[in-house]
């Protein structure tokens, strides 16, 4: 009995040594990504290039005065119930003092509603691209390093009729993410005198697509847009479309700019198919995180892997920049990436503290492009169109 | 931890059970009382969701709206709509048993999710409903959270008032005797056909409120949020474990549920980093064998129903038939 009871003591005395010893020397930060549900096959990469950033900080010597940051990972499911679940339990059991994610929109703009804004904390999410996001009364607490498609698509139409495509047919996927990019797409297209032959949503996942592709060939356009991801629906669709000469020309956007394209359907096929995607102006940010990410075992093509770490890298420089001081995390946002000083580079975590420390500007430049935000909180992105050359894409000039 | 963080967090927790107790109330009149087995909850929560989200936002460009109505009003359109959509279903759909109903239901929400997810001009489509207005949002983050769990629990008092008198009255004794023994409520001359659309339009209606205050508390609804696992298949976990044909097993059962799956994420987290993302599937796990484990062991759930008899003829029931409607499928 004695002896049970020491042993009880010792077991509590040595817990509480280690949760006081977690509390002094950590930070925590909230990592909300859709673990389970439907975008299971998509999180891990981006919640691994997230952790990659943290642990860059902590092994260039941490944060706010030598601290390290711990990532508390939560599983937002990908809907609004249990991202809301996640997000209170991250913000008000763990303390974090920053969020990134979640992944999905509708478990963004839930999560800000009901959890971030009115706790104060600072929200930045890598993928959620829906365009409501920006206008979350959010008091300036909500920002993302995607995007919104609102820009993209508009960006994408230009560049076609720039490029002599005036008649085209649209497929996107029935999502946020689709019917964001085909909405803008379309607004820009139609008032700069493009036409569209065909404009149809599909659902993800079915085996074949041919009866939606004949439909949409029937007014007799050449081109089609897919708005879709490529290591997913977007394959199936491009695929069927090129086995069945439904079209002859592919354009497709950044979620279509997937290696898993010129895997299964091979460079020689695709000749004619193109891509938008966002670029940096510092070309060299990207290198620098690919080799990072290749170097712990990831894919750098993954998709959204690149906002992911850049969210996570901002989020840290942030807490940083905020002394740690969890209500000034998301004005020091602002202020890390505003286009103004010192530049950074993805990983150069010692310089920036150093001329933090200095008290001088400094301003991220990411893996997925500038990230300047603007009043919103959004990025306007730079976009360049791709083609397929080498087993690889290859840029072919900017999109203005 | 900080004390106010930990109430934070039991707050919203009661938040969500109290959502989820209105559905899982209502779940409780079409499959508990009446035998009912809907397996659409998604579909009707998401009816009184959106109607209740439309009829108290303001304009938008993109989507019907701008009523800009108080926000009772928008609850009262949430469940009348509900009840509205719920009546040609039952119609056609409660000519059929036990399981063909569940995967006309099934196939009913589903329809439901596509129609709100694809038809942008009245639900906004992808981007769902937002700017939906929160009572009490205006408050600190605490309150505001305080205030919506009493707004909750008292609309859940209500309802389960209004449920349990329904029950008690002659009825619900009717709709158990329909459930029992359906042939021998038809010889006594029960309309069997018009209660069970009675039964099914009284909780579609109850669903769509929980919808509607699921709605307003996160001042938003997605089609992501009418994913059948968590609005549908969760709420029936929830009410088998509990214990259906009970009210009060309902809502332990929602609480039960909820608090394992809400809490076990806090012991998976202490696991390593590596173990982080793995660990998350295990909930899933855990729920589904909790599942497994109930109806193998206690398939009348933690408090069974009750045998609604007096003390005369008592005798005579439990010689009868024994009502158990444990789920034999």
């Amino acid at each position: 009995m004695k002896l049970t009871s020491l042993a009880f003591t010792a077991a509590l005395a040595g817990a509480t040594a280690l949760t006081s010893h977690t509390a002094l020397a950590d930070v925590k930060v909230g990592l909300l990504g859709g673990v389970s549900g439907p975008i299971a096959a998509m999180a891990p990469p981006m919640l691994d290039a997230a952790q990659l950033a943290f642990q860059q900080v902590n092994e260039q010597g941490g944060v706010a005065g030598g601290q390290m940051i711990e990532a508390v990972v939560g599983d937002s499911g990908c809907n609004p119930q249990n991202g809301v679940d996640s997000a209170t339990k991250l913000v008000n059991v763990e303390q974090v003092v920053g969020l990134v994610g979640p992944q999905c929109s509708g478990a963004v703009i839930a999560v800000a509603n009901s959890v971030s804004v009115p706790a104060g904390i600072a929200l930045l999410t890598p993928s959620g691209t829906s365009p409501e996001i920006t206008s979350i009364e959010d008091k300036d607490t909500v920002m993302r390093t995607v995007p919104s498609d609102d820009y993209q698509g508009r960006a994408l139409a230009r560049a076609l009729l720039e490029r002599g495509t005036k008649k085209v047919a649209v497929a996107y996927l029935n999502n946020d993410y689709g019917t964001g990019l085909a909405e803008s797409f379309k607004a820009e297209f139609e008032a700069n005198g493009g036409e569209l032959a065909g404009y149809a949503a599909h659902e993800e996942g079915k085996a074949s697509y041919r009866s939606n592709l004949a439909a949409l060939t029937r007014d007799g356009a050449d081109t089609l847009v897919i708005f879709d991801y490529g290591d997913g629906t977007g394959l199936t669709i491009l695929r069927q479309a090129l086995e069945n000469g439904f079209f002859e020309n592919f354009v497709g956007g950044d979620g279509m700019k997937s290696e898993a394209i010129i895997n299964e359907l091979g460079a020689e096929n695709l000749t004619t198919f193109v891509a938008s995607s966002p670029v940096g102006t510092a070309s060299s940010s990207l290198d620098l995180f690919n080799d990072a990410f290749a170097g712990i075992g990831g894919d750098p093509n993954a998709i959204f892997v690149t906002t992911s770490y850049d969210a996570a890298f901002l989020m840290a420089l942030a807490i940083e920049k905020a002394g740690g001081d969890k209500a000034a995390v998301a004005a020091a946002l602002r202020e890390v990436s505003n286009g103004e000083g010192e530049p950074i580079l993805p990983g150069e975590w010692k310089k920036a503290t150093g001329l933090i420390a200095e008290g001088k500007a400094i301003d991220y430049k990411g893996a997925s492009g500038d990230l300047d935000f603007d009043e919103n909180g959004d990025v306007p992105g730079a976009y360049a169109m791709f083609k397929v050359s080498n087993d690889t894409f290859e840029s072919i000039g900017e999109m203005k | 931890m900080e004390l106010i963080g930990l109430a934070n967090y039991a707050v919203y927790m009661a938040i969500f059970i109290g959502i989820y107790a209105i559905l899982a109330l209502g779940l409780n009149i079409q499959w508990g009382f009446t035998g009912l087995f809907n397996a659409g909850i998604a579909g009707f929560f998401a009816v009184g969701a959106y109607v209740s989200a439309i009829l108290t936002s303001a304009d938008v460009a993109n989507r019907i709206g701008g009523f800009d109505l108080p926000i009772v009003v928008g609850w009262i359109g949430a469940m009348v709509a509900a009840g509205l959509i719920a009546w040609p279903i039952g119609k056609i759909c409660l000519r059929f048993r036990s399981d063909y109903l569940a995967i006309a239901t099934i196939g009913i929400a589903e329809i439901i999710r596509l129609v709100v997810k694809s038809e942008g001009w009245m639900t906004g489509g992808a981007r769902g409903v937002n700017n939906v207005p929160r009572p009490f949002g205006d408050l600190e983050y605490f309150q505001s959270q305080l205030a919506y769990m009493l707004m909750v629990f008292l609309i859940l008092g209500i309802v389960y008032f209004l449920v349990e008198r329904q029950i008690h009255a002659p009825w619900g004794r009717m709709m158990r005797a329909i459930r029992d023994n359906e042939a021998a409520a038809a010889a006594m001359g029960k309309n069997i056909e018009r209660r069970r659309l009675e039964a099914f339009i009284f909780g579609a209606a109850i669903m769509g409120l929980g919808g509607a205050l699921f709605a307003h508390f996160n001042r938003s609804i997605t089609p992501e949020a009418v994913d059948p696992m968590v609005a549908t298949f969760l709420i029936w976990i929830m009410l088998i474990l509990g214990g259906s044909g009970n009210n009060r097993g309902a809502i332990l059962g929602v609480a039960v549920v909820w608090i394992i799956w809400s809490m076990s994420e806090m012991i998976t987290d202490q696991l390593p980093q590596e173990y982080a993302i793995k660990a998350k599937y295990m909930r899933v796990f855990i729920i589904g064998l909790m599942l497994q484990l109930v109806l193998r062991f206690r398939p009348e759930g933690i408090l069974p129903e009750p045998q609604y008899t007096d003390e005369t003829n008592k005798e005579k029931v439990q010689r009868g038939s024994p009502a158990s409607d444990a789920p034999t499928t």
